[in-house]
């Protein structure tokens, strides 16, 4: 199959063919549609282009990434209030120059994996970030629906309104969201009692794409290996790849489906077995159903017991009414 | 109707079968959802409820959400029953009427002794304004719920307005199921209240409290005392005459 000429361009022209696109299906809508917000997205992480920049101190997507969101996160209350019962205090406001693993001030990192490929080492660097789930448990999940998915497949925590109980990653397969205590909303309402800071995550840099640019690490990436565009094209440009280095996709199908899809010569099997989960950084197991998924049967027959309710009470009467009438006769 | 009475055990019965089994399945199904509702919240880890015997799944989401689905389904299927059997019926008894407010609230006094209780119907007037209110209450919370469970299979990527409103209606009206549930336990443990508690569980109150209490409820059910029936003789004898009004000396006292 020959690949479209925008794809083997690279992530600049996929841009703007997608925005072009954009804007020939949005004439006469504001330039927020314009900018692709409400088109749905995919990103393509090729693990054959990544040398996890090798030559730099800090991989250059790790770098963009810290520089976009540095200012993110506000002032830490200082002393960070002792949540009660259980006294669990996440502060990574001292450490923020961390860069190998995922915390509230670090979205993404790149795992170094040294592999036996029929006898022969490979290594394939691998940067790790938000999957960007079709249907993440993280935000369906948020008591508070402070962590959304947008339109565009960005899965984004507003740290206006999340209270930082971690519940989202606690059902997150890899536990991506990472908090920092001691700010956020909870200092305002019971502190001590409820919440313990905000969660925080890559959002797809949602901001930047309103504004028409590419997510952070997919501009900065000095090799490509990172590329965003329309869910479709993203999938074709994967499935092609793969097919062409013999290679491996990863996030197409685990926990449900993804907007974060791997290219990988090797198998993500093999990637998996140099992974250690630890918090903030997450396995690669290639078997992810999506738990949620197991609700939906008892989801479906809650859509439906309103219409139950209903004729039941209906036929209840309309038999009620059949009974009187036969007595009365 | 379903108010009969039963004379020779000093029984009325108050609530039907179909009544009875509303009820509870509101209230059984309303009590794990609020349960698993405060479970959804991450509580079970912080307040160490998971260490409780039985309890280790309170922190695991997935499975309380599963339980609140469940009820889900038995609180909806049950109010709505009770709306579309009891609505075409035209059983209104539980609908607050005009008054309803200000005689509560001598009813209310009444219970801690100032001032005595009207004559009341079957239900009490604070019985239908806080039918009304948790109605209301329920309705909010199945049509919110809804919402989210809808966005939970099919729609991920709900419009963020329309989910935070449902959300916020949910999380809010959660809040006043669980203190409408505290003020009608509260009401339960009232001893004038007492006798209506065995009504709730086997459908009958005493004969003699209602008599006492619900007056103008036992008026609508009992059969009316109607005069004999006179014979024909007596249709036909003259009236007797009436007598002659006695004139009263004012002055004898």
């Amino acid at each position: 199959m020959k690949e479209p000429k925008q794809l083997q361009i690279g992530r600049r022209s996929f841009l703007k063919i997608t925005a072009g696109a954009a804007a020939l299906s949005s004439v006469g809508l504001p330039k927020k549609a314009f900018a692709g917000t409400n088109k749905q997205l995919s990103t393509l992480i090729d693990l054959s282009l990544c040398d996890g920049c090798v030559d730099r101190k800090v991989p250059a997507c790790v770098s963009a990434c810290k520089t976009i969101n540095q200012n993110k996160i506000p002032q830490v209350a200082e002393p960070i209030p002792e949540p009660w019962p259980r006294k669990t205090v996440e502060d990574w406001s001292k450490k923020r120059d961390v860069f190998k693993r995922l915390t509230p001030y670090n979205f993404i990192y790149v795992h170094k994996a040294e592999i036996n490929v029929a006898g022969r080492k490979k290594t394939v660097f691998v940067p790790r970030r938000c999957m960007h789930c079709d249907n993440p448990a993280c935000a369906t999940i948020c008591p508070f629906s402070a962590n959304h998915k947008n339109k565009n497949g960005a899965v984004v925590i507003d740290q206006d309104s999340c209270f930082g109980g971690a519940k989202c990653r606690d059902v997150c397969p890899w536990e991506i969201p990472q908090r920092q205590s001691g700010v956020g909303i909870y200092l305002k309402v019971l502190p001590g009692l409820m919440g313990n800071g905000v969660m925080y995550k890559c959002d797809l840099c949602v901001e930047r794409l309103a504004a028409d640019k590419s997510p952070g690490c997919v501009e900065a990436c000095p090799r490509e290996a990172l590329l965003i565009g329309t869910r479709n094209a993203i999938e074709k440009v994967a499935a092609e790849r793969a097919g062409r280095m013999n290679g491996y996709i990863y996030g197409k199908k685990q926990n449900g489906g993804t907007a974060t899809l791997y290219v990988s010569p090797v198998p993500f099997e093999e990637i998996n077995k140099t992974m250690t989960k630890k918090p903030g950084q997450p396995d690669m197991k290639v078997d992810v159903p999506r738990r949620m998924a197991g609700t939906d049967p008892l989801a479906k027959a809650v859509l439906a017991a309103p219409v139950l309710g209903i004729a039941a009470g209906i036929l209840g009467w309309l038999s009620s009414r059949g009974d009187k009438t036969g007595k009365e006769e | 109707m379903t108010d009969k009475i039963l004379a020779e055990k000093n029984l009325i019965v108050r609530h039907g079968v179909l009544e009875l089994i509303e009820h509870w399945a509101i209230a059984l199904s309303g009590l794990v959802l609020l349960l698993t509702g405060i479970f959804e919240l991450p509580v079970g880890k912080r307040y160490y409820i998971i260490d409780v015997p039985g309890l280790g799944w309170s922190a695991d989401f997935i499975t309380s959400l599963s339980l609140h689905y469940a009820a889900a389904f038995v609180f909806t299927v049950a109010a709505m029953l009770h709306v579309f059997y009891h609505g075409p019926r035209g059983e209104k008894g539980l609908l607050p009427q005009k008054g309803d407010f200000a005689e509560s609230i001598t009813v209310i006094k009444s219970l801690f002794g100032f001032g005595e209780e009207p004559p009341m119907r079957k239900y009490l007037p604070e019985q239908r304004l806080a039918y009304a209110g948790m109605a209301f209450i329920i309705l909010m919370l199945i049509i919110s719920g809804l919402v989210k469970t809808y966005k939970n299979i099919y729609a991920p990527d709900l419009s963020h307005t329309v989910l935070l409103w449902a959300t916020w209606i949910h999380n809010i009206f959660f809040i006043l199921f669980f203190l409408a549930f505290l003020a009608h336990m509260a009401a339960i443990a009232l001893r004038p209240n007492w006798p209506m508690v065995r009504g709730i569980f086997t459908g009958k109150v005493r004969l003699d409290y209602a008599r006492h209490r619900h007056s103008l409820w036992l008026a609508d059910v009992e059969p009316v005392q109607e005069p004999p029936a006179l014979t024909v003789a007596e249709e036909q004898a003259p009236p007797e005459p009436e007598p002659e009004p006695v004139q009263e000396d004012s002055t004898k006292d």
